[in-house]
């Protein structure tokens, strides 16, 4: 059991930095690249989002960052340290909620805090009030089938949080809702993120969706998995989608990604003026 | 800038009318619940019509009257309730003692598989070889007493039990596998909380089944050796063509097999409460 103490939420210490991160598959005797390279800096509090189309290597890279894969080339470490397999101190959030059918939804949340060694009351008030940080209130009680897809990754993400993890990662979290349910949810780990001031590199597909929350987005270009560029969103908060400036963002981001598919449907979009 | 007109169709107004309730589940004596006597209530009917007009003799069907006044005798004066007892003593031994070995062999196989190329041809080959052929080595090796029916039971029980419980180990999901890695679980925290959870639905038709089977059983083993017991009272009534009391001994096992369905499937609902239930189309 580890020791991680429940103290309440602030900015943890920890930089995340990946050093030259190279990773292949086997596939049918052939060598596959999926990621060549990978060079990342993640500050303490930061909220980076990865960007990138389908094939680009993201998800692979949270999976490496999380401890569920180790056979790499390259460095990962957190806080000056390697990383060596899984450990509570980086959380995950993937994009099928993954609660476990047979357990209530504030039992889904405190098997998060299985090997943390504090008394049940503590572990109990702590998974209370996670429960009330996304909204789900009235709920603990539910089992995931009667849940609706956000509210289920709502608990998803409480589960995330509630062990005071240095990192969050969050696979795509929002991609398996509706538009509604996303841009609900979008606003609530905004919110989320500016009260717990705790890391968070989400992944996703959505480029409006990393403009919106990211302090910093990295786009990635695919075969091989490459960071194309990395740029510091600096547009006030809260971000106004319809804005001219986070337009501009959109475009370029945009235009980035369109270099490495068919350059036609982006090729006005470079005639645009640097945001 | 060009002039977006926006027109609305139609304002919400709150409703006046309560809120919509939802249908409550059939309760008492409605239709639902009801139904499923009708069946047996026109057979009992039958029954009557055809015993008491003699359209079959009574030696092969004698009427309800005869068979409940039957029942009685067996039960004041020649302590039915000792055999039936002893029934249910070795059925519900051999059920443990099979469930809980296959319970245990089967999440082993299911881990490990090692354990499953170690154990598998052996097994399947008992498998293969019919019960009813396996008894008379058994009462020969074991004799005509408890244990040799215990023994039977078990074995046959044992089965079921077994297969479905590696098939729900073998089942679980991957996603879930992973999210415990996550969580730093260890191998035993993921089996208490992952894997044996997830295989329940499996373990638990296969436990269904082997209930009910177990309980049929006991008149095979019973009925080929021994002087005790439900299965021994059916083959002697038929011997001293007492048919009256060859029905009361089958009602009864019906009856009990039906409870003993009924008990599990409540354990089952109450498990997997967490399932959403297909109710049918």
């Amino acid at each position: 059991m580890t020791e991680l103490t429940l103290a309440p939420s602030g900015a943890r210490a920890g930089q995340l930095s990946l050093r030259r991160v190279s990773k292949s598959y086997r596939v049918n005797g052939r060598i596959l690249p999926v990621l060549d390279g990978i060079d990342l800096d993640v500050e303490p509090g930061e909220f980076v989002c990865v960007v990138g189309a389908s094939g680009c290597g993201k998800s692979t890279l949270l999976r490496l960052i999380v401890g569920l894969d180790h056979d790499y080339d390259g460095e990962i470490l957190l806080a000056d340290e390697r990383i060596s397999g899984t450990s509570l101190t980086r959380g995950m959030v993937f994009q099928d909620h993954r609660l476990l059918p047979w357990l209530t939804v504030e039992e889904n949340i405190a098997l998060a805090l299985e090997n943390v060694a504090s008394p049940a009351a503590a572990k109990q008030a702590r998974v209370q009030q996670h429960i009330d940080l996304v909204g789900l209130a009235g709920f603990e009680r539910a089992y995931p089938y009667q849940l609706s897809g956000g509210m289920a990754q709502r608990a998803a993400i409480a589960r995330g949080l509630v062990g005071n993890p240095e990192i969050l990662l969050l696979d795509e979290p929002l991609g398996a809702l509706d538009a509604l349910s996303r841009a609900g949810l979008q606003e609530q780990l905004r919110r989320i993120w500016i009260s717990e001031k705790i890391t968070m590199i989400l992944v996703t597909h959505d480029v409006e969706e990393a403009i919106y929350l990211a302090d910093k987005v990295v786009v990635m270009q695919p075969r091989p998995g490459r960071i194309a560029r990395q740029f510091k969103v600096e547009l006030p908060s809260p971000r106004d989608r319809a804005s001219i400036p986070f337009v501009a963002v959109r475009q370029r981001i945009l235009a980035d990604m369109g270099r490495f598919e068919s350059p036609a449907p982006f090729a006005a979009a470079r005639t645009l003026p640097a945001a | 800038m060009a002039q977006i007109s926006v027109a609305t169709l139609a304002e919400t107004v709150p409703p006046t009318r309560a809120p919509h309730e939802p249908a409550a589940p059939a309760r008492g004596l409605s239709w639902l619940n009801v139904i499923g006597l009708i069946l047996p209530l026109l057979l009992l009917g039958a029954w009557e019509l055809a015993s008491h007009l003699r359209l079959v003799s009574s030696v092969f069907l004698p009427t309800p009257e005869r068979t409940i006044e039957s029942f009685m005798d067996l039960l004041l004066s020649d302590n039915f309730q000792w055999d039936l007892l002893s029934s249910l003593n070795i059925v519900g031994q051999a059920f443990a003692y099979g469930t809980a070995l296959a319970l245990a062999l089967g999440i082993a196989a299911g881990l490990s598989t090692t354990v499953e190329r170690a154990f598998g041809p052996t097994l399947d080959g008992i498998r293969h070889i019919p019960p009813i052929a396996w008894l008379p080595l058994i009462v020969l090796w074991a004799g005509i007493g408890p244990l040799g029916k215990i023994i039977f039971i078990s074995k046959v029980v044992f089965f079921p039990v077994f297969l479905n419980t590696l098939q729900g180990i073998r089942g679980a999901q991957k996603e879930h596998l992973e999210l415990a890695r996550v969580l730093t679980l260890n191998k035993r925290q993921m089996l208490r909380r992952v894997i044996i959870p997830g295989a329940m639905p499996s373990i638990l038709v296969g436990l269904r089944y082997g209930a009910s089977l177990a309980w049929t059983l006991v008149v095979v083993a019973e009925g080929l050796g021994g002087m005790t017991g439900i299965g021994f009272l059916i083959f002697r009534a038929q011997a001293l063509l007492m048919t009256d009391q060859l029905l009361v001994c089958m009602v009864v096992i019906g009856l009990i097999g039906f409870a003993i369905d009924y008990g599990m499937r409540r354990i089952e609902r109450r498990v997997l409460r967490w399932k959403p239930a297909f109710e049918g189309a």
